[in-house]
């Protein structure tokens, strides 16, 4: 046991995600009953976070502000949840802080960069972000499997394609928000039973979720169109599923649409690293 | 008239002393940074960063210094920059926020705060580098220090060039990744200068 521990790739990849899966595992059995079960993702990631960079917050860098980012999300998603009802304009509200919160971590960096590079970064950043927030918010906050399957592909298609893109820190925050997800759907899998997901889930996963994979664009290698991509993987568990087969089974297949999204990502920053020919 | 040569005298005193303090800039083609640390508990890797500037200057009356080296971590190099069937080469982790993130962080900076004399010739520098947006104190012991014409331009130049070493803990300037035994905590440097008296 000692020596598995003490194997380089475990301590750096494996440890983090067991123990973010495992905390958020607990958060959402506990959670889940006060429709709070949500706040897995968020545990998840900051466990990971722990693990690999530590939870400073000074000097304030890009990815520390991502961390103030992902705690508030919930706040602001158990605010939603519990004292406003889900509206279209709740949904393009939450986008737009979204993007504004993108921008406020990002700025500093792109002004570094020559213009038109970061032009076309950040408005990749905004964009997807800002789309990924609302969508998720407006068609995923009302079904707990469908926001999960959404949140499980988000997760780990930022995360591969971050490793991908030359940054292991942030491919592995990114597959502990799939871990997070995941340990959100597997009780709902188990059980066969329906959670809350709302905004205290699409809000965290969706917003941390773009922030890290925009991190993995401005501060790595990730392509913009890379980034785009992912942006879609919330549209995937929004198609069909046998309404009547088991809440383990469309939880499956959500994910798979999701994955399938999530893989065309992943596998553009493998192909096409830098750039598309043509 | 002999108050005429002392008020004289000590207004020139200043004049003189400043006299003896030259300054130089760094040569960014001979100033070289080198690192070095564990990987994996296995070998020791290598990397250096190709573009550093600065100034630094010397009073030998005084026995003071000054010393600030700016370095562009964009530069980072370990000769790894062929992708072979790889996605990113170990020159590209090494600049994406693993490690010296490069696109939020593109300089390094080592100010000296103190300069150790041993007799004519500076011996250890104590100042701060800046990392990653973290200060840190950082010494650096002068293992080599030579003044004087350049032969290259026939004498016309003035240089003063050596060696310096020093050392650090990573994980003091926030950067984690890969500790405890993945990627070594402790990395050392080893610094070629030169710099042209102005």
């Amino acid at each position: 046991m000692d020596e598995l521990l003490s194997n380089p790739a475990v301590q750096v990849g494996i440890v983090p995600i067991l123990a973010a899966f495992t905390v958020a595992l607990v958060v959402a059995l506990l959670l889940h009953p006060l429709r709070l079960g949500g706040l897995a993702v968020v545990a998840a990631f900051l466990t990971t976070m722990y693990f690999v960079s530590g939870l400073a917050l000074s000097p304030l860098t890009a990815t520390r502000k991502i961390i103030i980012l992902s705690i508030a999300a919930p706040v602001v998603g158990i605010l939603m949840d519990f004292a406003f009802k889900p509206t279209r304009m709740g949904g393009a509200v939450l986008a737009l802080c979204a993007a504004a919160g993108a921008f406020w971590v990002f700025w500093p960096v792109l002004a570094q960069k020559p213009t038109a590079e970061a032009w076309l970064l950040g408005a990749s950043a905004v964009v997807a972000i800002a789309f990924m927030v609302g969508y998720a918010q407006l068609y995923l906050a009302g079904d707990a499997v469908r926001a999960g399957a959404a949140g499980l592909g988000l997760g780990l298609g930022t995360g591969i394609a971050a490793i991908l893109s030359a940054s292991v820190s942030y491919g592995l925050y990114g597959i502990a928000l799939g871990a997070g997800a995941g340990a959100f759907l597997l009780p709902q899998m188990i059980t066969g039973r329906k959670r809350s997901a709302g905004a205290t889930f699409t809000l965290t996963v969706t917003l941390t979720a773009g922030l890290v994979a925009a991190g993995a664009m401005i501060l790595a290698k990730l392509p913009w169109y890379s980034l785009l991509v992912l942006a879609l993987v919330p549209v995937g568990p929004r198609l069909p599923v046998p309404e009547t087969a088991p809440v383990w089974l469309q939880a499956v297949l959500l994910s798979l649409y999701g994955f399938v999204i999530g893989g065309a990502a992943c596998t553009l920053a493998w192909r096409f690293p830098d750039g598309i020919p043509g | 008239m002999i108050q005429l040569a002392l008020g004289l005298m000590f207004l020139t005193l200043p004049l003189a002393s400043a006299a003896q303090v030259e300054s130089y800039n760094i040569d960014p083609f001979h100033t070289v940074p080198y690192w070095e640390t564990d990987h994996i508990g296995f070998a020791t890797m290598r990397g250096r960063f190709d573009r550093a500037t600065g100034n630094f200057s010397i009073d030998r009356a005084a026995k003071t210094g000054t010393l600030e080296i700016v370095i562009q971590t964009a530069t980072l190099s370990t000769g790894d920059t062929d992708r072979g069937v790889r996605r990113r080469t170990r020159d590209e982790h090494l600049r994406s926020p693993d490690f010296f993130n490069v696109a939020e962080f593109p300089t390094m900076t080592y100010r000296a705060t103190n300069v150790r004399f041993a007799g004519d010739g500076p011996d250890v520098i104590e100042g701060e580098l800046t990392l990653l947006g973290v200060t840190k104190p950082v010494s650096l012991k002068v293992e080599r220090w030579r003044c004087g014409p350049d032969p290259r331009t026939a004498g016309k130049r003035y240089q003063c060039g050596g060696n310096v070493t020093g050392s650090f803990k990573r994980s003091d300037f926030g950067m984690k990744f890969g500790l405890p035994t993945a990627i070594g905590d402790d990395v050392k440097l080893w610094m070629s200068f030169y710099g042209f008296r102005n």
